[in-house]
């Protein structure tokens, strides 16, 4: 057991990287396996809070994640899926290949590793940044410039690509207010039911202090009725079909009609089911493109507005709820199952808190990448002393290691993609 | 040289460890991208929330049962790596399991208007 | 005078086997082959002096925040700056003193050489686990100049998202000491299942060892837990994310239920490396095997277990459910038991024992006592009818502070005298080390006894200002507090002193019976200069003290056949 004695110069046939204070090959590698377990089950702990505040948030607000998962594409979850399984079926092979003394197949699986990784990291990339242009963002940073189900909502901070929001537009007076009102029916189609509008709309410059600067260009067009059709129908804001329709001026005004959940005045049925919630209107202004303005701000002056007529609930549910794109389930004459009422409420404004949701996806996969980026790096340099002829059939554990490493990366994401992306 | 209490190999005498057959690693393989393919359309069909959320879990940890028996060599290492892992997944599990049984005895927020004070969970109704 | 009947003169002379190799202090030179060095031994004394001069920094403020406690009000600084004494005493004791003290510096230096390895399993591992110590306090340290922390070491949300303190820098440190202290752990338990001589099955463990085994299972299983936990603080504060913030959805809660998860085995991480050094003491001071030894193994397995289960104790008030409180109210109960199993069994060690009343042994006399009032005070706390009143009161401060400085600090203080000889080569003053031991436990004492009194009382922890009501317990608690201070700063001096001004130390000084007593005085570059020889655990049968403070195993060292052991009780020579 001591070293006195001790030939810790490797026979001839043994690797040159078999450290001093292990008897032999063996010996070292069973060390390196159970030191490898070990960390894998303190990654498992390291990753345990996000799922207890995943489990938490999911068993007590449901509903957030039944909306806000559909801003997720489960086309590109599901090939980062495969990517990962594939790249673990490649890393799981590099360690046979080691063992079986195959260099030429070792560094083919390396490098296909790494590339699977990368491409993973890819597909992350445009993910993010589609949600990141929309602005479907975590916690203060929520402000989503489309619903899952494609409509333009209204936002707080006006700067979502290809379009401007603007004043929140009281009926009944011409002024403008922050408060919510009363509506009860939200018609997207054309224009808002009840709702009337004659107003005159301005794009105003302001610097980066806020400070308005004099003089406005004004916004004669009011956009037509069929552009809503045409954004609700195509990939919400991408503007490209609409250069294909017959085109509008741009830029053009048309009320939009946001129902915003007010909090202090709705129980939870009321914001689930649409009765007798408060509504926010405003203008937006469409520049018929997806291009990211800083600077500007609308301003709007209505006249004649008239308040919208309070439906009727009875009248109401005589309605097929497909026929009105938007429009929250009232109670209606048949049933609707949960699903299609996901569906409709999917067209609607986030219901309260739906930052929180992603929140945990962005934590959840934020961590899982920064592993991923990690394992890149540690295979790269797997593959530098691969190329170099470190690895013999006595000495392959790095290798062996940082596969296990790996596999516990395509496990985690194994639980995320249905957790995250195939919710119902 | 000192023989280690924990150390035995009960393969074949001139590997340090098993190794993998194509067999498995490609049977593993295609196995897991078949039941990705599953459970992405499992969704097309809806069976009710909770069935679907149980269904998805099932094929998961499926998947993940396959990845750590086959890939990560768990059939064919030394039990403790077992105890190891699954140690980790109970402690998880506990952590997971205290805190929803604390968050799930939450009630919600009442709002005080003196009106209509929020009942007691027990006792008489406070007044003023 | 010692009385050595019958010690043949030829004998007495008979120096120690000499030693060929050089030892690992001296084998190499420069500053260079101490900051990459791969030697266990190297690296934990390094930790060592790290975690001596974060006590002596956390030791300041404490002593600062008791001057302030003196009178009712203002006595040298405002309200603001007392929060952040108490904050930075607490972050730094627990970060940087007591979580890594015993393991990371005494485990580092003794556990492989007990064991009869010769490194631990990773020696990269475990420098870059020092380095991320390093990291960590120089993170730590570096909040002060950076706007300082006043959320209590704790630092529960909200109060901890919008404090304009330097809270990021603090979690970020403190996220590095997690990964320091896992990084130890995995180290451990590897070197443990995968070092042990032929002859040394898991029940010929010396407890120490046990204890070791048991701490790491909870570092690796219970600090990643912390790591999320201060990385998502860390985000919140930073991105708005808010997962802990109510406006935007978040729990508060949440965050101390993820704090807990790992805090609360942190406080057996704590206390079951010193208990393990506490067996060691008992067993060779009293020169018995310890009483009931699987028990005390078993015990320091079912405390790792078992501290996962209880979080909850710490989080009585705040709003946690009826049910949680009362299910962790009951569990915790039962962490109590392995814990007085220990206690039994060391008691029933010294029963008819051959009690040397040695440094060593002062603090591990100290420590029973101490432990088992903060150990019975913590069961009372978990009581809950009783915590509702009791939380976040004194009785709380006094609680843990006896288990983890009358317990812990008592433990590692005398591990630091038991093995000081060992590593170092050198004796330290015997007489200050026994008068500092007494004046730790005076000191100590008179520093948190009146805090159970004034805490059942009323009076709450963290409070700048109090009622007058309670100034004497307070004034009591500060002329304590220095005394306290004033003895371990003594215990440092004389401690380094005694590498200029000590006598050589032999071999055994002690009469220890397990491994690394073998091993040279100080050990060489691989611990033995010839294989060390396992035999039966804690026989102290035929160790004999052939010259004060120097013991030889009959059977090892034939030579010394015949020579009777110095009488017991012989002053010593210094």
């Amino acid at each position: 057991m001591s070293d006195a004695g001790h030939d810790d110069h490797g026979h001839g046939d043994q690797s040159p990287f078999i450290q001093h204070h292990y008897d032999d090959a063996q010996h070292q590698f069973d060390s390196g396996k159970f030191g490898i377990w070990i960390f894998l089950a303190q990654e498992v702990l390291f990753f345990s809070a996000l799922f207890v505040a995943y489990v938490l948030y999911r068993v007590h607000h449901g509903e957030i994640y039944s909306y806000a998962h559909k801003w997720l594409d489960v086309k590109y979850g599901a090939i980062n899926t495969a990517v990962l399984i594939f790249s673990s079926l490649t890393a799981a092979w590099a360690v046979r290949a080691a063992q079986k003394n195959q260099k030429t197949l070792l560094i083919a699986c390396l490098a296909t590793t790494i590339a699977c990784a990368c491409g993973f990291l890819c597909i992350k990339y445009i993910e993010y940044s589609h949600k990141i242009h929309e602005h479907i963002l975590f916690g203060r940073y929520f402000d989503p410039c489309v619903s899952p189900g494609g409509e333009e909502l209204l936002t707080r901070k006006n700067m979502c690509p290809g379009s401007k929001g603007s004043v929140i537009w009281d009926a009944g007076s011409d002024k403008p207010t922050e408060g919510c009102f009363e509506a009860s029916k939200l018609d997207l189609d054309t224009k808002l039911a009840g709702v009337q509008a004659d107003c005159e709309v301005q794009i105003v410059k302001v610097d980066e202090k806020g400070k308005e600067q004099p003089g406005g260009t004004p916004v004669t067009n009011q956009c037509p009725d069929e552009l809503l059709t045409i954004l609700n129908g195509s990939e919400a804001g991408t503007g490209k079909e609409l250069v294909k329709e017959a085109a509008p001026k741009f830029p053009c005004w048309r009320p939009a009609y946001q129902p915003q959940v007010c909090p202090d005045l709705t129980t939870p049925e009321q914001r689930n089911h649409g009765a007798g919630m408060k509504s926010q209107v405003g203008i937006l202004v469409e520049f018929g493109d997806h291009e990211e303005r800083e600077g500007i701000k609308i301003k709007a002056k209505c006249k004649d507005a008239s308040a919208p007529k309070p439906m009727d609930a009875l009248a109401l549910s005589h309605e097929k709820p497909t026929e009105h794109v938007g429009e929250r389930a009232i109670k209606p004459v048949h049933h609707i199952s949960t699903h299609e009422e996901h569906e409709i409420e999917s067209l609607g404004p986030p219901p309260e808190h739906t930052s929180m949701f992603l929140t945990i996806y962005f934590a959840m996969t934020g961590l899982h990448g920064v592993h991923v980026l990690v394992g890149i790096f540690v295979f790269i340099w797997l593959l530098i002393r691969a190329v170099k002829g470190q690895f013999t059939p006595d000495y392959f554990g790095p290798i062996d290691f940082a596969a296990l490493y790996w596999h516990i990366v395509d496990l985690i994401w194994i639980f995320l993609f249905p957790l995250l992306y195939l919710i119902h | 040289m000192a023989d280690h209490a924990d150390h035995h190999d009960d393969h074949d005498e001139n590997e340090i460890s098993h190794v993998a057959s194509v067999k498995t690693l490609v049977g593993t393989g295609g196995t897991l991208l078949f039941l990705t393919i599953l459970t992405v359309l499992a969704t097309k069909i809806d069976f009710g929330a909770n069935i679907n959320l149980a269904i998805a879990m099932v094929i998961a940890v499926t998947k993940a049962t396959l990845v750590i028996l086959f890939f990560m060599h768990l059939r064919y290492d030394r039990l403790f790596h077992t105890v190891v892992f699954v140690s980790a997944i109970c402690a998880a599990s506990l952590f997971v399991g205290f805190t929803l049984m604390d968050s799930s005895q939450y009630q919600h927020t009442n709002i005080w208007t003196p009106s209509e004070p929020p009942a007691a969970p027990i006792g008489p109704r406070p007044t003023g | 005078m010692a009385t050595t009947e019958a010690f043949p003169e030829s004998l007495k002379s008979l120096p120690q086997a000499p030693v060929t190799e050089p030892d690992f202090l001296h084998v190499s030179k420069g500053w260079k082959s101490w900051a990459f060095t791969l030697d266990h031994k190297r690296i934990g004394m390094m930790y060592l002096f790290g975690i001596l001069f974060s006590l002596l920094l956390g030791g300041s403020f404490a002593l600062l925040l008791r001057t302030e406690l003196w009178s009712p009000g203002r006595t040298i600084v405002g309200p603001d700056t007392y929060n952040q004494f108490f904050t930075l005493h607490g972050a730094v004791m627990v970060f940087l003193v007591i979580i890594p003290g015993i393991p990371a510096a005494l485990g580092n230096i003794i556990m492989p050489i007990q064991l009869g390895a010769p490194d631990v399993a990773f020696p990269r591992l475990n420098l870059a686990s020092f380095y991320l110590w390093v990291s960590g306090a120089i993170l730590l340290v570096l909040t002060i100049p950076f706007g300082g922390l006043d959320t209590g070491w704790t630092l529960y949300t909200p109060y901890s998202l919008e404090t304009h303190t330097a809270v990021m820098v603090a979690t970020m440190g403190v996220f590095l000491l997690g990964f320091s202290s896992i990084f130890t752990g995995l180290n451990f338990l590897v070197t443990i299942h995968k070092f042990r001589p032929q002859g040394m099955g898991w029940f010929q463990l010396p407890l120490n060892i046990w204890a070791i085994y048991g701490t790491a299972i909870m570092q690796v299983l219970a600090t990643p837990v912390l790591g999320i936990t201060v990385l998502l603080l860390t985000v919140e504060r930073f991105a708005h994310i808010g997962i802990f913030d109510p406006t935007m959805g978040g729990d508060p809660v949440l965050f101390q239920h993820f704090f807990w998860f790992y805090s609360h085995p942190a406080v057996y991480i704590m206390i079951i490396p010193g208990m393990g050094v506490i067996s060691e003491l008992i067993s060779t001071y009293a020169r018995k095997p310890i009483f009931g030894y699987r028990f005390v193994a078993y015990s320091s397995l079912s405390l790792a277990l078992l501290s996962f289960l209880v979080w909850g104790h710490h989080m009585f008030v705040s709003g946690q459910s009826r049910l949680a409180n009362m299910v962790f109210s009951a569990l915790t109960f039962t962490v109590g038991i392995p814990s007085a199993i220990k206690v039994f069994n060391w008691v029933a060690t010294l029963y008819k024992g051959d009690i040397r009343l040695k440094t060593g042994m002062l603090y591990g006399l100290s420590f029973l006592l101490l432990f088992t009032i903060g150990g019975l005070t913590g069961l009372f706390l978990g009581i809950l009818s009783v915590d509702v009143h009791l939380h976040d009161t004194y009785f709380v401060v006094a609680h843990f502070h006896y288990v983890m400085m009358g317990s812990t600090l008592v433990a590692f203080l005398g591990a630091l005298h038991h093995w000081w000889p060992k590593f170092t080569g050198r004796m330290y003053n015997e007489s200050l080390g026994r008068t500092c031991a007494i004046g730790v436990f005076i000191g100590f004492n008179t520093t948190f006894l009146p805090q159970f009194v004034m805490g059942a009382r009323g009076m709450p922890r963290r409070y700048w200002d109090y009622d007058p009501q309670y100034q004497i317990f307070h004034q009591i608690s500060t002329i304590g507090a220095f005394i306290l201070g004033i003895s371990l700063f003594i215990v440092v001096c004389y401690l380094m002193a005694s590498f200029w001004t000590g006598a050589k130390a032999a071999r055994n000084p002690w009469g220890g019976s397990s491994l690394e007593w073998q091993a040279p005085t100080p050990p060489t570059l691989y611990n033995f200069e010839k294989p060390p020889i396992v035999h039966e655990l804690y026989n102290y049968d035929d160790l004999v003290e052939v010259a004060p403070d120097r013991w030889e195993r009959l059977s090892d060292a034939p030579e010394y056949q015949g020579a009777v052991p110095v009488a017991s009780g012989s002053k010593e020579h210094h």
